[in-house]
């Protein structure tokens, strides 16, 4: 949950200093509330070159941006995303999902509005600040996977994208036999085709590949795991050309949703939406650990949040965190976060 | 604090499933893990000892921990039927009738949530259970912890064991300990996976790849347990006029409204009949209600949809379930003797 700092906040609010202080458990690190209002936010990233911060408004079908130093003014990217719903109580609308520039120019857009098997990935060229696009007027796109041999009924919901040299990796819902990573191959910077490429249901036996990222010449993958189960979700490295798993490890974590290095000490960082106990979600800080012999990971949390969805680090080592958030009468409680300090 | 980013050094800490381990315990206990099972976690304060586990045996045996000396652990949990009861609903003291059927304990120290609805948490959490349950075994836990304080090998044992008289936070420990030790793995499945090719017939080979593809059981049902711990609604029961709801009733999330836990796959040919309700009287009929794609319901688990298997793609899947998750090493345990 979400908790703001009671009586010390209202002061320092009477103080002229910042009103939307997010609570922290770990020293060093503060966090605020920059930007309200949003509907289901899903996926996050920050532009080369600008700094703009851009988010899927999921259920507003949009994705927004807005510039750090206002982050008061929403600007509108692209609109008209489909919709679709995610779960089965609660019931969340989706659209845009996961999001990534390739360039400062191109921005990739995981879907999530249409169903599994009929999902693709889009790419757009940005358009000028206070020009919007429309979802239709890509420059390319990628997928869908419909139902075949890789995939029973097909694949949809794309999470979340990583970006190596070569390659976009994304994460999906759709075949829970498999479990999937797809993988676009880059050639000058174009994209190819959607392919199937790990099966991480297999590998690892647990399910949801959500977060991703890519660090050092591995994919690192969040698996959620079961929605239904607590601390059942897994850190996992796989190498990015055969898609082989090279380690694997229990976080402790409910439902791991994103996951980023922080760009001034590559510390890991996840976040964790915790499904079935959402008061158990939050930032969490994945530090190397060891327990007899083995190497280990220790989640240590950063915040609590309410139901959190996707994080991106500005190259300043600033952290940005969506979060879903909980609806009090009809407001849109979707947030975007700003974590700073010693990430 | 030291900060440590997550790096990777040269192919590390992989898990090594399927090699056969032990895990030593302070009195020379070894947990015996078959092959395919990965370690266990056991809690910190439950460390298992050959003494507790003999404890926890004795009590899951004993019909004494009933008000009316009938009903024991094993009377709906036995070994001779696959550590369930054989029938479609569990029964306790004064032939009472309860309203689901007897899941299976093998396997179940590897679970975080217990019974059909999850409303425990790992086999300690369980194990007071059904003993306080007035149509299972009827008793209160101080009626429990005094009678069972009457019976001078009990109290032995527990002063030997925990250095206390009779507790029941003992009894739940020893229990859980002994069901940590019932463990089937070794099935001819593992065997395959580890190498040994004839380890499966061709029917089961072909039922195999229809398990892990076109039939799309290993959604829920995949290994090394063959459950993924997790609830979900298939549809059964849920034509019923007052339906039960299942894990709803403990998470009040409208998603789990007639979703009940996934069960272990392993030994499932000894655990009939099937499903929460035991509705299904064998595995033919649980293939053909998958096939149809369950019963249609807003809570219907998306991995449920008609599979359009043929006749000779569902006996296969039959053959693999029954021939490739039963063990030759089946923990057939017998009832020990009993304190007085």
């Amino acid at each position: 949950m979400l908790r703001l700092k009671g009586t010390i906040v209202t002061t320092l609010c009477l103080l002229g200093v910042n009103c939307f202080a997010v609570e922290t458990e770990i020293p060093d690190v503060s966090g605020e509330e920059v930007v309200s209002g949003l509907s289901n936010p899903c996926g996050i990233a920050v532009q080369p070159g600008t700094g703009h911060v851009f988010v899927s408004d999921s259920a507003a079908s949009r994705v927004v941006r807005f510039d750090p130093a206002n982050p008061g003014e929403l600007d509108e990217v692209v609109t008209g995303f489909p919709k679709d719903i995610y779960g089965k109580g609660p019931i969340y609308d989706i659209g845009p999902l996961g999001l990534k520039f390739l360039d400062q120019n191109t921005l990739a857009v995981g879907g999530g509005g249409l169903k599994d098997g009929q999902e693709i990935v889009r790419f757009y060229t940005v358009p000028e600040w206070g020009n919007s696009i429309t979802a239709d007027d890509m420059k390319a796109s990628a997928g869908p996977v419909g139902p075949g041999d890789e995939s029973v009924i097909g694949e949809g919901n794309f999470y979340a994208l990583a970006v190596s040299p070569n390659a976009i990796f994304v994460t999906s819902n759709g075949d829970d036999t498999k479990g999937w990573v797809h993988k676009i191959d880059l050639q000058d910077n174009q994209p190819g085709d959607l392919q199937p490429f790990i099966k991480t249901k297999e590998a690892t036996n647990v399910d949801a590949p959500v977060g991703i990222t890519f660090h050092e010449n591995y994919v690192v993958v969040g698996q959620m795991g079961e929605i239904t189960v607590p601390e059942d979700s897994l850190l996992t490295f796989y190498g990015p050309r055969t898609g082989r798993m090279l380690a694997n490890f229990e976080t402790g974590l409910f439902d791991i949703c994103d996951l980023a290095y922080s760009p001034s000490n590559e510390r890991l960082y996840a976040v964790d939406f915790a499904w079935m106990d959402t008061a158990q979600g939050g930032l969490f800080r994945l530090d190397q650990s060891s327990e007899d012999g083995q190497q280990t990971v220790n989640s240590v949390k950063v915040a609590g949040l309410d139901k959190p969805t996707s994080l991106a680090f500005a190259p300043d080592g600033t952290l940005y965190v969506t979060i879903i958030g909980t609806a009090e009468n009809d407001e849109k409680p979707g947030k975007v976060l700003k974590f700073s300090g010693d990430l | 604090m030291v900060y440590r980013k997550i790096f990777l050094t040269a192919m590390l800490a992989l898990s090594l499933f399927g090699v056969p381990h032990a895990i030593d315990a302070d009195d020379g206990f070894e947990h015996q893990i078959p092959l395919g099972l990965p370690k266990m976690r056991v809690p910190k304060d439950n460390p298992l000892t050959g003494a507790k586990v003999e404890l926890g045996k004795q009590l899951y045996f004993d019909p004494r921990l009933s008000r009316d000396n009938t009903v024991s652990c094993a009377s709906c949990h036995d070994p001779e039927k696959g550590w369930s009861n054989g029938e479609r609903f569990a029964t306790g003291i004064r032939g009472q009738v309860g309203g689901r059927s007897s899941p299976t304990i093998i396997n179940s120290g590897y679970q975080y949530f217990q019974f059909w609805d999850g409303r425990a948490k790992h086999v300690e959490g369980q194990a007071l259970g059904p003993i306080q349950n007035p149509i299972e075994m009827d008793l209160t836990l101080e009626e429990l912890v005094e009678k069972l304080n009457k019976i001078e090998g009990y109290r032995k044992a527990f002063e030997e064991v925990f250095g206390t008289p009779v507790t029941s936070d003992g009894i739940a420990k020893a229990i859980g300990a002994f069901e940590r030790t019932v463990l089937s793995g070794n099935a001819p499945y593992d065997q395959f996976k580890q190498g040994k090719e004839d380890a499966l017939s061709d029917a089961a080979r072909r039922g195999m790849d229809l398990f892990f593809g076109k039939a799309h059981c290993s959604a829920c049902h995949g290994p090394p347990h063959f459950t993924d711990g997790g609830f979900h609604n298939i549809g059964v029961g849920i034509e019923n006029d007052e339906p039960d709801v299942g894990r709803f009733a403990e998470s009040g999330l409208g998603g789990d409204r007639g979703s009940f836990k996934t069960p272990t796959l392993r030994e499932i040919e000894k655990t009939a009949p099937y499903m929460h309700d035991g509705s299904l009287a064998t595995l033919e009929d649980v293939v053909e209600y998958y096939d149809r794609g369950g019963t249609p319901n807003p809570q219907l688990a998306e991995d449920i949809f008609p599979l359009n298997l043929t006749d000779q793609e569902k006996a296969d899947l039959v053959t693999f379930m029954k021939e490739g998750l039963s063990s030759p090493d089946y923990p057939a345990i017998k009832a020990p003797e009993l304190p007085e």
